[in-house]
């Protein structure tokens, strides 16, 4: 339990980090090409919580998934649990583009980044996350 | 891993998220969808990116099912199920930022995980009961 929260609280200083210098610093400029499609930014400070609590329960359910099934890998284990997850997520954002009128290259850097934050992400999981020790009767 | 369950499995996973997707946020949703009509294509612009739904529900779909294979080998509907939920977890949390950036309704996020949450955990169960034959016939 103590290194379950320990791969949560460091995954998610991560995750939050990432968030914040991909999308409010490097893909800035991207995101101003279709102003129609976000909130005002006083009005995304308003509901920042939602942020929180969204990367929160992404991270949680990370490291439930990893402990439930693949703690036994360690860091490659971790990294390719990340690589699946996001490859598929990858497949949601298309279905998205299909949809919303986003440019293809906040797709694309969107996809990359994210494929990259969770390399890294299963990479802290992997090496955090321990399972806990069979116990021996007797 | 026996591909030729793996593959059954992918099929019926594409066939029913496709199906699902379609009946919930397209027809379902188009209601409260349409409350922000600011958000979405339009009708002609969407044919022209349809392949691109499919072709996002065919990757999804695929690497889906390789993390239950992987995640579960001997398969089962309710262990994969559960995965199916901890997966929908995952896509709600991204729900939840996206309504924080994005100016969705209220019923439209509750919408999107209710729906994640029924799509996944019905993924799962039909991904585990497929290839819980595989673990039968291989051992």
């Amino acid at each position: 339990m103590k290194r379950f929260i320990l791969a949560f609280i460091a995954a998610y200083i991560f995750i939050f980090f990432w968030g914040w210098l991909l999308n409010g610093v490097f893909l800035k400029d991207v995101y101003a090409q279709t102003p129609n499609l976000w909130r005002p930014q006083s009005e995304m400070m308003s509901l920042f919580h939602w942020i929180v609590i969204g990367q929160a329960l992404i991270v949680f359910a990370f490291v439930m998934i990893y402990a439930s099934g693949f703690s036994g890998g360690g860091v490659m284990a971790g990294i390719g649990l990340g690589v699946l997850l996001e490859i598929a997520a990858i497949g949601m954002r298309l279905g998205f583009y299909a949809v919303q009128p986003f440019p293809g290259k906040l797709i694309f850097y969107g996809s990359a980044s994210g494929l990259i934050e969770m390399i890294i992400v299963g990479a802290i999981v992997g090496a955090i996350y321990k399972p806990a020790p069979a116990r021996t009767s007797g | 891993m026996n591909w030729k369950k793996f593959f059954f499995a992918f099929i019926a996973a594409f066939g029913f998220m496709f199906l699902f997707g379609f009946l919930w946020y397209a027809k379902l949703m188009h209601g409260a969808h349409q409350e922000v009509p600011i958000l979405w294509r339009t009708e002609a612009d969407f044919g022209n990116h349809f392949s691109s739904l499919v072709f996002g529900h065919v990757v999804m779909a695929f690497f889906l099912t390789l993390l239950y294979a992987r995640f579960v080998p001997a398969g089962g509907a309710g262990v994969c199920a559960m995965l199916g939920i901890l997966v929908a977890l995952i896509y709600s949390g991204a729900d939840l930022i996206t309504f924080a950036v994005q100016p969705l309704t209220a019923k439209i996020l509750c919408g999107w995980i209710a729906g994640h949450l029924i799509q996944f955990t019905i993924a799962g169960a039909m991904i585990g009961a497929i290839y819980k034959t595989d673990s039968r016939t291989t051992t």
